[in-house]
């Protein structure tokens, strides 16, 4: 751990202290998603509704919808990939038990009502003991199971496409969960309403992370990049 | 599915003609003529009779040499004493069946096979018609084949649907036929799966033929069902004397394995990204993909696309118009509106007017909206009065 030095305008002397926050696993499965997210979304709104017309061609070698087709199987591969690693980042990695802390906090009545009144900007923010504040933590499970549903309705939209190899290894067992959502276009109106829960998600995500960022004066942006995070020091 | 090698064909085989012959010594529920006569009578020859033999062996996935025995099968159809009960349904599929201008071969027998009950056909009336189907009931008893039309309204206890003098509910008389049937087929998406009386909000409480009894439902659902599909089944079982393999919606596997997506002969022009804009433009006139239009064939199991309608003329999407989904379990409300893709199904969120058309993206927009509007007013706020440290 190292101090420095800090002489704000006041002279008046801050020692902060640098911590590792987020491990390179975290912060690549992190931006890893975010790229996966943008590709699903964008390829998954023209999926619903072709809206580009592919450029005229004599030959019969457009295959423009197969194409996003592709993309957006691919991509969904790769957010399968890291809910997989980050489910076992969450559950076994010793060295991350700061996320798993979190889950005692929540059971503190006073740290959700101060946690509340800290982003009405009337309190304090709470002390905590895990990585996450609670009402973020809540927020992240939300969006680790929208994710599941997203995986799951995918791999039954997927399995009807592809029947060999994987989707047919697959075929079966997803059957049974199209039966239990109620039919395949149900599955598919799930799979386009999850999506609307994951763009609510970053869009809140994206705008609290300024904002902590901003008036939390840790370098918290910084940390998902570099993976430190300053603390004043008492 | 696994393939059959030659030696299960050739047990199969003798398997079937044994079951034939057993058939043939069963007395005939029909006294008069028989199939071969009757289709002359309407104009068919034997040339017509064997292409349509041929045509079923190979829908049921038999090899071709199978086809003569499936021509000596449709001979003791009449064998089969078949009870076919109307519930809650506007008798489409009976009709579409029996009132082509230009009968099948299909609609023929189904017209001709021992229909032992069936209220749209059947001469008798009031009281003597009731005593028919306990007539019925009784006399073959655990061999009679039990096919339902409609749905089974269960609201009210049942009395939604009350038939004949005696007032009896529709949902007794389905469960009595069930107890009693040796096999059952729901047919039609109604018997399937409630159908259009059970969309929401489904003021009669209607439920699928499979919900009101124990055994095994076969479903051959659609509105209406192909002929071929209705017929098939039959023969299936005739042959087989058994169920067939069926999918997770209890559908025979033979005509609902795959959707109407995978084997549409515009499946090529979807997966180029080539669309039907609006009806009547420049990509409907080439015969592109139907989906922006509504097509809803990828959400749908049948057999449409491979087996065509009115003697393999054409099918929907043939002549430029989407599938509506009309096989898939509440597609009446699943489905969305008919000439959309589905990402344009409207919600029920009026709100006096204000949320009227909402689809789930205009829904998506509009709380976005609302979150931008939110985390503006939060961030300016926050800086004329900053959070505690
Ligand atoms: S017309 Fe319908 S079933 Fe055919 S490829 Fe297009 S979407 Fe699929
Ligand atoms: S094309 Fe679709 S809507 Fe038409 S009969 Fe077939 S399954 Fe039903």
């Amino acid at each position: 751990m190292q101090t420095v030095q800090n002489k704000d305008a006041s002279h008046e002397e801050v020692h902060i202290e640098q911590e590792l926050e987020f491990s390179t696993f975290y912060r690549l499965h992190h931006w890893v998603r975010v790229l996966s997210i943008i590709v699903l979304t964008a390829t998954g709104f023209y999926l619903a509704i072709p809206v580009i017309a592919p450029a005229q061609n004599p030959e019969p070698t457009n295959f423009m919808y197969a194409l996003f087709r592709s993309w957006h199987l691919i991509f969904g591969f790769v957010m399968i990939s890291m809910f997989i690693g980050k489910t076992y980042y969450f559950l076994f990695v010793k060295s991350n038990r700061a996320e798993v802390k979190s889950i005692k906090d929540i059971f503190r009545l006073e740290n959700w009502a101060k946690q509340i009144g800290y982003y009405f900007l009337v309190t304090k923010h709470p002390q905590l003991t895990g990585a996450y504040n609670v009402v973020q933590f809540i927020a992240y499970v939300a969006f680790y199971f929208i994710s599941l549903g997203l995986i799951v309705t995918g791999l039954i939209l997927y399995v009807h496409v592809y029947h060999e190899g994987m989707g047919g290894v697959l075929y079966d067992s997803m059957r049974y969960l199209e039966v239990m959502l109620g039919g395949l276009a149900f599955v598919r109106e799930l799979h386009h309403l999850l999506m609307w829960g994951t763009i609510l998600f970053v869009v809140v995500h994206v705008y609290m992370a300024i904002f902590n960022a901003v008036y939390g004066k840790e370098g918290s942006i910084d940390s998902i990049i570099s993976g430190y995070k300053w603390h004043r020091k008492h | 599915m696994k393939p059959h090698t030659e030696v299960s064909f050739d047990k199969l085989y003798k398997d079937f003609e044994n079951r034939i012959k057993d058939l043939e010594k069963l007395p005939r529920v029909k006294e008069e003529g028989s199939v071969e006569q009757m289709l002359t009578e309407k104009g068919f020859s034997r040339r017509d009779f064997m292409k349509w033999a041929s045509a079923i062996t190979a829908m049921l996935a038999l090899p071709s040499s199978f086809t003569p025995l499936m021509a000596d099968a449709i001979k003791v159809v009449d064998r089969l004493p078949i009870i076919w009960l109307h519930m809650a349904e506007c008798t489409g599929c009976s009709e579409a069946l029996l009132r082509s201008a230009h009968p099948t071969i299909d609609s023929l027998i189904f017209d001709y096979i021992s229909l032992e009950y069936h209220e749209t056909l059947m001469a008798a009336a009031g009281w003597q018609a009731e005593e028919n189907i306990e007539h019925a009931m009784d006399k073959y008893k655990g061999q009679y084949i039990l096919m339902v039309e409609g749905g089974i309204p269960t609201g009210l206890e049942g009395s939604y649907l009350t038939i004949g003098g005696h007032g009896k509910k529709g949902i007794d008389i389905a469960k009595e036929a069930s107890d009693n049937a040796a096999a059952i087929f729901a047919i039609g998406t109604c018997s399937a799966y409630g159908g259009v009386q059970a969309a929401i909000p489904n003021p009669t409480g209607a439920v699928a033929l499979s919900d009101v009894t124990n055994k095994t439902v076969i479903n051959v659902p659609g509105c209406p069902p192909s002929e071929k599909n209705i017929v098939g089944t039959l023969m299936y079982y005739l042959l087989y004397g058994s169920l067939p393999a069926l999918d997770v919606y209890n559908r025979p596997k033979w005509a609902y394995r795959l959707r109407i997506h995978d084997l549409c002969e515009r499946r090529g022009r979807f997966d180029a990204g080539e669309f039907v804009e609006s009806f009547g433009d420049e990509g409907a006139k080439d015969g592109y993909c139907l989906y922006k239009v509504g097509c809803k064939g990828p959400y749908t199991f049948n057999n449409c696309s491979k087996n065509k309608f009115n003697e393999d003329t054409s099918w929907p999407v043939q002549v430029g118009f989407g599938c509506i989904g009309c096989s898939e379990p509440d597609f009446w409300d699943t489905m969305g509106t008919v000439n959309e893709p589905l990402a344009n199904k409207l919600y029920n969120t009026t709100f006096s007017g204000l949320g009227a058309d909402a689809t789930a993206d205009k829904i998506g927009v509009a709380i976005l909206a609302a979150t931008a509007i939110g985390v503006t007013a939060h961030a300016v706020l926050a800086l004329v009065k900053p959070p505690k440290e």
